[in-house]
């Protein structure tokens, strides 16, 4: 008699070569991907640097600091730096700019809307971030130009004119003013809806904890939902920032080409995006060619900075103020 | 056998569709027609779109044009992705050596001009001279009531509105003959500034192409730039009264830019025409001072060089020219002696 041998391993419905395979084709799959978008940006960095190549080689470093652009043949001269610190002022006062903007609308949308008004404020708000760039470029610089000029521009002057930043206003619409109020509404839409998602996230216990306790809702808001979303918050500006250090066709219709650096917000400008929107097809010289490409070298650079000290930020930021995701605190 | 599950069926089915769509697809383009395709200059677009069509239907071969501004265009020939590419400058002596076995040919003649809002002055009223203009656009005129416009223009009220100079942001064959007519009548403007596709202005505001540069006329009050004659025809922009050398002030008409390439008597071998500011002599009298000629580059052999030639010889016949010549379009018949330069050079392309 055959005894029942209980060590047999039970029979199962699958071989087991079919469930590696499947374990591997997901292995394989995913790491191609990861390895095809690392591999991506560093042909990307490096044909950068090859096509700069000839303008760096010609110019060096010295190109960062130069403030020209001369693409006329005999006297070709290129330099980045009115591009450079335009961008670099464009990006900031935008977010500056929308950063409060787009945290009302989500604490407005979150907390204080009535429920019938919330549902088509938020479709349109995110319908905003559908607009395509050379549409609000068009808008801009038909009717928003016009009107800030005819209406904020000599208002801030007036109030304000004793800051360098709020000169006299320029007759054209087309200004750096004008730009950052564009990037502003085309950062809008990302930060808010981030901010949204992440205010409506905060546990329900911990916010009405602290009503119950008395505080009034702006105590609330600023004691427990702003510590507990700011690393997300974080992250969407810096989501906010790339999209208007990249921005280039909404830019460039209406920052009016100037290539002199002034802190007169209401002067023209450019912005290193916009110069080589504006330039590169019509360029008539290798060394301008070499040029934009070495413009775009920086952008990419600055980019990457930007990135990095703000995801420091946010790492930092998520650390030591917010509520852990953990449960404790 | 157990029934082949549903992805299985699925992606049966889509390789069969996809099989048939792709005989079809083949099966179609087994009849070929001749496509020429060009880029460049977007000032020559709208006559390439009253070509096309006439010539596909004279001769069956497809003609498509991307207007993506002259300088694009010659990199693009440059680089042959295209088989011709189309020009408002000429080349330079680098872009013709880049460009080694390509020659250009003239093959339609039309102009720019300065165009204006200035509150209180209606189309044509506003008379300018390339002194003036060159000190306008180099900030040494400020105010529209200057003394030195308002010498030019006895009777007509000028208000104290400062001036915007608006140019174009992006590299252009009308910043090409606009610079070049500059240069010419300042020689301030020719040490300081220089003539380019794209020049490093002094002052002033940029706009995308001639629809920017129209927006930003239209909506700055005391603003003067430059534009293509058919836009600003199409669009009823202000446009400005030239003086020519001769002494008189005239409006960018096909006939008087027609007058105006009457200057050229001989071709140059490389084509290379300016015909700005024309002198001053009674044969010119009715001459716009801002015309320019616009030239299709194409390499001396290629594939595609006898379709090339049998077009291009086309679009300098008399009907061509006349087709594209009218109050619409405002480009003026070429002069013969250019003609006949043109179809010599169009002998070397085989």
């Amino acid at each position: 008699m055959a005894s029942l041998d209980v060590t047999e391993p039970a029979r199962r419905p699958f071989s087991g070569r079919r469930v590696h395979l499947g374990d591997l084709l997901l292995q394989g799959l995913a790491g191609a991907a990861a390895a095809g978008a690392t591999a991506l940006v560093l042909l990307i960095a490096w044909k950068v640097v090859d096509g700069a190549h000839p303008s760096i080689s010609k110019f060096g470093l010295g190109f960062i600091v130069h403030d020209v652009w001369n693409p006329v043949s005999g006297r070709e001269a290129y330099g980045a730096a009115s591009f450079l610190f335009g961008t670099v002022i464009t990006s900031f006062f935008a977010l500056l700019l929308a950063t409060p903007l787009a945290i009302g609308i989500a604490l407005f949308l979150t907390e204080l809307a009535p429920r019938v008004v919330r549902g088509p404020v938020t479709a349109l708000v995110e319908t905003l971030a559908a607009v395509p760039s050379v549409v609000i470029g068009l808008w801009g610089i038909l009717v928003l130009g016009p009107a800030l000029r005819g209406n904020i521009e000599s208002w801030l002057h007036s109030g304000l004119g004793w800051i360098p930043l709020f000169g006299a206003p320029s007759a054209a619409g087309a200004s750096i003013f004008t730009a950052i109020v564009v990037l502003a509404i085309m950062i809008l839409p990302i930060v808010s809806s981030i901010s949204r998602e992440l205010f409506l996230g905060v546990p329900h216990e911990l916010k009405e904890g602290a009503l119950a306790l008395g505080t009034t809702r702006w105590e609330m808001v600023r004691g427990v939902m702003f510590p507990y979303a700011r690393g997300g918050i974080a992250a969407a500006l810096i989501l906010g920032l790339g999209r208007a250090m990249g921005e280039a066709i909404a830019v460039t219709q209406v920052i009016g080409g100037g290539t002199v650096i002034s802190w007169n917000l209401f002067n023209q400008g450019d912005t290193l995006a916009s110069k080589i929107a504006a330039e590169y097809q019509g360029a008539t010289s290798n060394l301008e060619v070499a040029s934009l490409i070495y413009l775009g070298l920086i952008l990419l650079v600055l980019s990457l900075i930007a990135n990095s000290v703000a995801q420091l930020i946010v790492r930092r930021v998520a650390r030591t103020h917010g509520v852990t995701r953990g449960g404790r605190g | 056998m157990p029934r082949l599950g549903t992805s299985i069926r699925f992606t049966g089915a889509c390789a069969v569709a996809l099989a048939t769509a792709a005989t079809m697809v083949s099966a179609a383009g087994a009849k070929r027609t001749t496509t020429l395709n060009g880029a460049g200059s977007s000032l020559i677009a709208p006559a390439v779109a009253v070509w096309a069509p006439a010539y596909a239907k004279a001769s069956g071969t497809e003609i498509n044009y991307s207007a993506v501004g002259s300088g694009a265009g010659i990199a693009a020939i440059t680089a042959k992705t295209v088989d011709f590419g189309a020009s408002d400058a000429p080349l330079t002596d680098s872009q013709a050596s880049a460009c080694a076995d390509c020659v250009q040919i003239p093959w339609a003649l039309s102009a720019t001009v300065p165009t204006y809002n200035v509150p209180g002055l209606h189309s044509g009223q506003l008379k300018l001279d390339g002194p003036t203009l060159a000190k306008i656009f180099l900030g040494q005129i400020k105010t529209w009531d200057d003394p030195a416009i308002k010498k030019l223009n006895p009777g007509t009220s000028l208000p104290n509105l400062a001036i915007t100079t608006v140019h174009r942001s992006d590299g252009s064959g009308d910043t090409y003959a606009f610079t070049d007519y500059l240069s010419h009548v300042s020689a301030q403007w020719a040490s300081q500034v220089g003539n380019s596709t794209s020049v490093s202005w002094p002052g002033g505001v940029g706009g995308a192409k001639n629809a920017g540069v129209a927006a930003v006329i239209a909506s700055t009050p005391g603003s003067i730039g430059y534009i293509s004659v058919a836009y600003v025809v199409q669009n009823h922009l202000d446009w400005a009264r030239m003086k020519n050398a001769a002494g008189n002030y005239v409006l960018a008409s096909a006939p008087d830019i027609e007058a105006a390439a009457q200057v050229v008597k001989s071709v140059p071998a490389d084509n290379k025409l300016s015909i700005v500011d024309p002198p001053a002599s009674p044969k010119y009298k009715n001459a716009w001072p801002l015309s320019t000629f616009t030239y299709v580059i194409v390499h001396t052999s290629s594939a595609q060089a006898p379709a090339l030639r049998k077009f291009i010889f086309w679009a300098l016949t008399p009907k061509a020219q006349h087709m594209i010549s009218n109050s619409f379009l405002v480009f003026a018949p070429i002069p013969k002696v250019v003609l006949v330069a043109a179809e010599k050079t169009l002998t070397k392309v085989h």
